[in-house]
């Protein structure tokens, strides 16, 4: 495997030796990273040039970073010292990106499936005849079906101006897995709500309590976001954690409540109830920008705490305890909005209600509360706006079906495979897929293959061979974030406290991409140009790109490099100026407690629980969440973050473990409801942190492409265990807690005891 | 001075970038490690429900198990405080103590990668890598050297670097005024336990619950070879030697002896 790589194993793992590439093009060199450990590491500051104008994309969160370079070379990442976001620091991704960069596994030239879609076979071509093959094939879509028989499935900095040209031709389908596989909910109904979207904009430092509901931060790793947790930590404030699961949150924090799966609602209408009853909630606040009150409080009367608590499975005096912690620290409470939402197929309500108690405890634009923090904006780049024989809004699938009115941006990704399969209510036959790896976030695996297996072609791009490119017809190499231009960060410093700055740090490339791959704009550009769109391109480079970008601001790439790749500025203060009045652009202009726009949707106008359906016996529920050494799965090829945490553990009751006979580090597979049993195995971890009706393990490992050679079937995929499906109606969103699994030990079925 | 690491376990949140800084900055091939970082818990301890991290690296003993027991011939070396300027000469096998900024640290071309040093750590905190045998060695050992090329040119550490939550303290515990001195007075400790009491110069500080679950973490047993290799050590080691250790040669020949045929019995 590549952790002991030498050049006979390099040459191997190459199916490119099958389609007779010349060795010579594959030969281990220097740049590929096969070398001898020094005797004496000289370290990274020796004999090395630092090159600034990096930023990260090992996750989303873009911290900014520097490379430092020894020859040609890229032998470490460290956080931009100019930095006021991340500082000098990087996560173990971040510091990983190294071995992105020199992953031997990854895509290193264009090529095409002389094999069958799912079981590829690949032959190498060169750039002119893979683009010439995807401008032929979606045009012919085009030409047959609209060009709303095109479907593009993106994610990432790297897919942004591809989704731009795909606007361009007028392709209605389309959909980032980051709003309809994990935020779609947390910014739409905060929307519905508040009139805005916070995002993660809460002011942990300055608070004197705090309440997580399912945020592990700790595990999930956004930098600056887990300093201002660990410093709100460290300022004293209380940090009630909601979590079925001890996580690396609740270990900080004072109150654990260890929640029944599925009861998060209920346990929030709970808390306002309780606040409601006594009468210790922000009245003046909610007097002021609240409307819907005396509704709300009639719609929670009957989550009574004794209702309360049995319905979530805690002790009555636990909900008062965080009730009343919550209150009496009034407006300075975090109330976390959450980030990824999708758990049980009813979490808009979920979120109403988070929105619903932040509003109740006035803890908006006040230290400690959720604050819009001021950044610098940035331009955009669109390729002319042009007629199309066919309005794209018309194709929309959610519009024409007149279904999930408060949908996220872009189509919800189930009604696009569900086209995709049955042809209605028109046939899409052609799939972008740029930077995501669908087999990975899109539930039920086998619908997805089955989908893809109906186009006529389906055009790929990403930077290693993930699962989903063994579905590509055309599969095309980009180069990685350190490799290329293309976003710009905006922000401020990382403690809404502190002196108020603003910075604005574009992605610029530390080295040159190796091999063949390529920078999006150029793949785009050239695309464009072969389907007949060469006059409309809007940049020519990647360069001018981000140029263009920077131009709102007055500023440049050539500005940037003499400023070591960040612009800072004076910034202004998010927390209210005594006499200032907060604005809420909701229809109303208030914080809409009751919701007219729903009622008038025919979903609840107030935050409402619905209970999800129970584990069946011997099965319990199977609930994932992050690692701190990945991200989902685009890091699980990486060496050095395979070696911190090589497998995805799983996590289960001890008293359940002794039931079953099962002990830490047995080796066990996961069969689900549906009888679907994992492909791989991972290890148990027995503990008392996690209730007894519910494991857990890590999202992103159980690679199936065995062109990953690290990650390989490594741990288990528990997407591959989502089978059931459970859309809600208000936004199309799946949840993906809602399948439940039992033991696979030694080829016999373990189950798990209630 | 003596150099030494605060990990603030109120602050770590087991995120692993210093495992990974560290790997990336000495270009540790994947299958070593110079730090490390275990998760541990949740499990129940005294005083609660507990969940915590081992970020574990070499403790630069107060009196270092590993310095002991290395075979190479001993050499005159001079050591130079960077600070004052002042020199000290001492004898030396492979690995030492510093004498004036009290880090353990190894001399690559002198080592016969024979490993002693590495069992002889309770910690586990060093390893032998065979990749790099050569005509004279049968590897390098390797272990944390405190960064100190780094501190050496006004960097900090690479692990306190990259850490986020600001969880890695670096300074002279030496010096009463210092981050880690403070952290001392404040009750970070190293890990120790009955038999194992070397001083370990990195200390851990956190809450009750989290310490008690670091605790278990704790090497419980000096390792079984160390003793023997300590007296073999000190046999083989050239005439020229301090007075003390001459005077104990024949002492030393009986407890080899016995020693050996312990180890003979099983």
């Amino acid at each position: 495997m590549a952790m002991n790589l030498n050049r006979r194993t390099f040459l191997k793992t190459a199916s490119l030796a099958v389609a007779g590439i010349p060795l010579a093009k594959v030969v281990a060199r220097a740049e590929t990273g096969i070398a001898k450990a020094p005797l004496i590491p000289p370290g990274s500051f020796k004999d090395t040039k630092t090159v600034t104008g990096g930023v990260c994309e090992m996750c989303f969160w873009r911290c900014q970073l520097v490379g430092k370079i020894r020859g040609d070379r890229l032998v470490k990442l460290e956080g931009n010292p100019k930095s006021i976001d991340n500082g000098r620091n990087l996560c173990a991704r971040g510091n990983s990106g190294i071995k992105l960069v020199y992953d031997p596994d990854r895509l290193k030239y264009p090529m095409k499936n002389i094999g069958k879609r799912g079981a590829p076979k690949w032959q190498k071509i060169s750039w002119d005849e893979a683009l010439n093959i995807c401008a032929e094939k979606l045009q012919a879509t085009i030409d047959k079906y609209g060009p709303k028989g095109i479907a593009i499935w993106y994610h990432g900095a790297s897919s942004h101006y591809p989704n731009a040209y795909f606007d361009y031709l007028g392709v209605p389908n389309k959909y980032e897995p980051a709003f309809y596989q994990c935020r779609g909910q947390t910014a739409m109904a905060m929307m519905q709500t508040l009139g805005f979207v916070p995002n993660e904009d809460v002011d942990m430092p300055n608070s004197k309590a705090m309440l997580l509901v399912g945020c592990h931060i700790g595990e999930n790793i956004h930098l600056s976001h887990v300093k201002n947790f660990v410093r709100g930590v460290e300022n004293g404030s209380k940090v009630v954690v909601v979590d079925p699961r001890f996580s690396a949150a609740a270990a900080k924090a004072h109150i654990w409540v260890k929640i029944k799966p599925g009861t998060d609602t209920a346990f929030l209408l709970g808390l306002m109830n309780y606040m409601f009853d006594k009468d210790i909630y922000n009245k003046t606040f909610v007097k002021k920008y609240c409307l819907g009150l005396k509704r709300l409080k009639k719609h929670v009367a009957e989550w009574t705490v004794a209702k309360t608590a049995k319905e979530c499975d805690i002790p009555g005096k636990q909900l008062v305890e965080v009730a009343e912690l919550l209150a009496e620290n009034s407006p300075h409470v975090s109330v976390h909005p959450g980030r990824h939402a999708a758990w049980y197929g009813n979490d808009f309500q979920r979120v109403r209600a988070n929105a619903c108690l932040t509003a109740i405890l006035g803890a908006i634009d006040c230290p400690g509360g959720i604050v819009r923090i001021k950044r610098m904006s940035i331009g955009h780049v669109h390729w002319p706006e042009v007629e199309h024989d066919e309005d794209p809004e018309d194709f929309a699938l959610a519009e024409m079906e007149e279904k999930h009115p408060f949908h996220p941006p872009g189509t919800p990704p189930e009604m696009m495979r569900d086209t995709m399969i049955s042809g209605k209510p028109y046939p899409i036959k052609s799939m972008v897929i740029w930077g995501t790896n669908s087999i990975k976030t899109m539930p039920d695996q086998e619908k997805t293959m089955k989908a893809l297996a109906n186009m006529d072609f389906v055009m790929v791009s990403d930077v290693s061979p993930t699962d989903i490119t063994m579905w590509a017809d055309i599969l095309l190499p980009e180069a990685s974030y350190l490799e290329r231009y293309d976003h710009v960060e905006s922000g401020t410093q990382w403690d809404q406290g502190d002196t108020p700055r603003q910075f604005i740090a574009p992605r610029m490339p530390i080295i040159k991409p190796m091999f063949e791959r390529k920078d999006p704009v150029w793949v785009i550009n050239e695309l464009a140009k072969k389907m007949g769109h060469g006059k409309d391109i809007p940049v020519k480079t990647q360069e001018e790109f981000v140029d263009r970008l920077l131009k709102k601001d007055n500023l440049s790439i050539a500005k940037l490099r003499k400023l070591d790749g960040i612009y800072i500025q004076p910034g202004e203060s998010p927390y209210l100026k005594k006499g200032e009045e907060p604005e809420f652009p909701t229809d109303s202009g208030k914080i809409e407690l009751y919701s007219e726009a729903m009622a008038d949707e025919d979903f609840p106008p107030l935050p409402t629980y619905t209970r999800t359906e129970e584990p069946p016996r011997g099965f319990a529920r199977m609930i994932y969440g992050r690692s701190p050494v990945q991200t989902f799965n685009r890091t699980a090829n990486n060496a050095w973050l395979a070696r911190e945490m090589p497998e995805n553990p799983l996590w289960i009751n001890d008293e359940s473990a002794k039931k079953m006979g099962l002990k830490d580090g047995d080796r066990v597979f996961l069969e689900n409801q549906d009888g679907k049993r994992s492909a791989s195995s991972t290890v148990i971890k027995v503990t008392p942190g996690i209730r007894q009706d519910c494991v857990f393990l890590a999202h992103g490992y159980g690679t199936f492409n065995p062109a990953m050679t690290v990650g390989y079937h490594k741990g288990i995929d528990d997407n591959s265990l989502n089978t059931k499906i459970n859309r809600e109606g208000e936004t199309g969103i799946s949840g993906m807690r809602i399948n439940f699994v039992r033991i696979i030990k030694d080829g016999k079925v373990i189950n798990i005891p209630a | 001075m003596q150099y030494g690491m605060i990990i603030d376990l109120n602050r770590c949140v087991g995120c692993h970038a210093c495992a990974v800084a560290c790997r990336a900055e000495w270009e540790i091939p994947v299958q070593f490690a110079r730090n490390w970082l275990r998760r541990l818990g949740p499990a129940k301890t005294a005083h609660g429900l507990a969940a915590t991290y081992y970020p574990g690296l070499c403790n630069h003993c107060a009196h270092p198990a590993c310095v002991e027991v290395c075979p190479a011939d001993t050499k005159m070396v001079t050591f130079k405080d960077v600070k004052t300027g002042r020199t000290k000469n001492m004898e030396v096998a492979a690995t030492w103590k510093d004498p004036f900024n009290g880090t353990v640290q190894i001399d690559k071309k002198r080592c016969l990668g024979c490993g002693a040093c590495a069992d002889a750590c309770p910690y586990g905190a060093r390893y032998v890598n065979p990749d790099l045998a050569d005509d004279d060695s049968d590897g390098k050992a390797d272990k944390c050297t405190y960064c100190m090329p780094r501190v050496a040119v006004g960097l900090q550490p690479a692990c306190v670097q990259t850490c986020l939550a600001e969880a890695r303290i670096f300074g002279d515990l030496d010096d009463p005024e210092s981050e880690v001195s403070k952290y001392v007075k404040k009750g970070a400790v190293g890990l120790t336990s009955k038999n194992v009491q070397i001083g370990p110069n990195s200390r851990y500080f956190g809450n009750k619950k989290d310490m008690a679950l670091l605790m278990t973490q704790a090497p419980q047993e000096m390792p079984e070879a160390n003793s023997r290799r300590s007296m073999l050590a000190g046999l083989l080691r050239p005439a020229r030697q301090q007075a003390e250790t001459i005077g104990l040669a024949g002492a030393a020949a009986t407890f080899l002896g016995k020693a050996l045929d312990d180890e003979e019995k099983g």
